[in-house]
């Protein structure tokens, strides 16, 4: 592996929320460590809620570590730059664009790049995701897994250092799933990019993954730090090897355990209703009364 | 048949559509009709279409109507362009940077709550009875709605387009001219469509007083001697227009906003 790209260092986030009348704080990760190498796939796995998307923010330069040090090339990330492509869940592309205005979108930020060579890079990345044909359309006229695509190819295309994916394929059905992670690995060995992944699914995680990074549940912490150790190029039998079975058997019981605490908050549930309910008891009364 | 046409959403073809529109129009034309014809309502209150039609053409022929026409459209024109240009940069940049907001929306809201007739004297007084203070009365009834609509537009786009751009590399002024504009004037382009129905409301007010000139005028002289015909005939004139703008207002959404129009079969999971 290459030289370190990202480094978190001890990074906690806390964001204030309004509740029950008074400020709170909600810790989203306290003290993640974790570095990603060049050419490396990192996987965040974790259950939904437990701060994955934060570290991913933080790291793109979306928001910023309450504590410790997010690096990007050894120096602290102080907002959002090409250097590190972002692909969303949704709302991925901008819909007032054609397809192929989509992914020319960020060309205009190479200066490694000239305006006659646009046409080509377009091109390329277009057909590296499959979307050649469909370069005319809006993104209006797409499938919901097109349009994932074009997400990828539309960051691939402004050449980041890094790529970073917050659950891209989270929307799709099981066979778009499937087939979007082959073209992610696919695209991935074509180009050498480093990528952080964030997954709830600990099979797409194990299946993209070089290194799988386990976060608790929240306030998310690093649980885990897998090396699946599987080969590559990869193709979907590789999810029936018994290696791949193991490492999700392990994977599988971590995340659980952690999906399992993150819910158990029905205490919570419970003392927030009492206040409801004292706080609302006047009126509560009077009700009946205008009822009775 | 009927049924299938009620479906919900059923996707009306264009012949049925103009044909439903035709028909709702004849429809009110023949209670008109019956209302009148039959005597049902005194022909003072309510004039017969055909007297109402001939009134039309008088005014047309002889009575230089459409140089009221004119000196209305002209007013509402200069009064509601003066406004969308003014109100859709300042909306925008009132979302884009907190501070605008802050010194803007006090000021904009205290107008904007002022009851537009309360101001004619005001506006007469600063800039005299001719144009300047009819166009001025219709820039203040419509501006200042009109940016907080354009605020809202914007601050509803989703965040995620922002970040989008920023981390492909763009700075503050593109993701304000490439992403925030450009995401926000769909919507502007209907609240256009919305103000310029108040704007003539407001030229109305406008014209009552101290107008030689405009289709106010002459329903407001139609009032005073008495001649509902004519009043009839100027709300004709307005409900036409009115049609005509709306019209142009739709077509040209299809023409500046053809991704809102998709043409394909995974068009509903936009």
């Amino acid at each position: 592996m290459g030289k370190q790209l990202v480094e978190f260092d001890s990074v906690t986030k806390v964001f204030p929320v309004r509740a029950n009348r008074g400020r709170e704080s909600l810790i989203a990760v306290q003290n993640v460590s974790f570095k990603l190498d060049e050419g490396e796939i990192v996987v965040l796995l974790g259950p939904s809620g437990c701060g994955k998307s934060t570290v991913l923010r933080l790291a793109a330069g979306l928001d910023f570590p309450t504590e410790g040090r997010v690096l990007y090339e050894g120096t602290p990330v102080t907002g959002p730059s090409r250097e590190r492509g972002m692909v969303f869940q949704q709302y991925s592309s901008f819909p007032w664009l054609t397809v192929r205005e989509n992914v020319k979108f960020g060309l205009k930020y190479r200066d490694d790049l000239d305006p006659k060579e646009w046409d080509g890079v377009i091109e390329h990345f277009l057909s590296l995701v499959g979307l050649s044909e469909f370069s005319g359309r809006f993104v209006s006229e797409l499938s919901g897994g097109m349009q994932q695509r074009l997400a990828i190819a539309r960051t691939l295309a402004a050449n980041p250092g890094v790529l970073l994916m917050d659950e891209p394929f989270g929307s799709l059905d099981a066979q778009n799933r499937e087939f979007l992670q082959l073209q992610l690995l696919q695209a991935q060995a074509n180009s050498g990019k480093s990528v952080l992944f964030v997954s709830h699914d600990v099979e797409e995680a194990i299946f993209l993954a070089d290194r799988v990074i386990v976060l608790s549940a929240r306030p998310g912490t690093v649980r885990r730090n897998v090396t699946p150790c599987l080969p590559k190029p990869r193709d979907l039998e590789v999810k029936t090897t018994p290696r791949f079975m193991e490492v999700k058997h392990d994977l599988l019981y971590e995340v659980r355990k952690e999906a399992e605490r993150q819910v158990s908050f029905p205490t919570n549930i419970r003392a927030v209703g009492e206040k409801f309910r004292d706080e609302h008891k006047f009126s509560a009364r009077r009700h009946k009364r205008t009822a009775g | 048949m009927i049924r299938k046409f009620f479906a919900f959403r059923y996707p009306l073809g264009r012949r049925s559509y103009f044909s439903l529109s035709a028909a709702s129009f004849l429809l009110l034309l023949l209670l008109w009709s019956v209302l009148s014809y039959g005597r049902i309502v005194d022909p003072f209150f309510v004039p017969a279409p055909t007297t109402v039609m001939k009134t039309l053409v008088r005014l047309l022929l002889h009575e230089n109507l459409l140089a009221d026409v004119w000196a209305s459209v002209f007013r509402v024109l200069v009064a509601f362009g003066l406004s969308a240009v003014l109100a859709i940069p300042l909306g925008i940049l009132m979302s884009a940077f907190r501070p605008f907001e802050a010194m803007a929306e006090p000021p904009i809201d205290f107008v904007r709550y002022l009851p537009v007739p309360a101001l004619v004297p005001l506006t007469i007084l600063w800039v005299g009875i001719g144009e300047g203070s009819k166009i001025l009365l219709l820039f203040i009834g419509t501006f200042f709605q009109l940016v907080l609509l354009v605020m809202d537009d914007a601050n509803n786009v989703p965040q995620q387009y922002f970040e989008t751009a920023y981390t492909l590399g763009a700075d503050t002024k593109d993701v304000i001219a490439r992403v925030l504009l450009l995401a926000t004037l769909p919507n502007v382009y209907d609240d256009l469509r919305v103000t310029l129905g108040w704007c003539w409301t407001y030229l109305l007010i406008a014209e009552i007083v101290a107008a030689r000139t405009g289709i106010g005028h002459l329903i407001q002289e139609a009032q005073r001697f008495a001649k509902p015909e004519v009043v009839m005939a100027g709300v004709l004139v307005i409900g036409l227009i009115g049609l005509v703008s709306d019209y142009c207002f739709k077509l040209g959404s299809k023409l500046l906003f053809p991704y809102k129009y998709p043409a394909s079969p995974w068009a509903n999971n936009s």
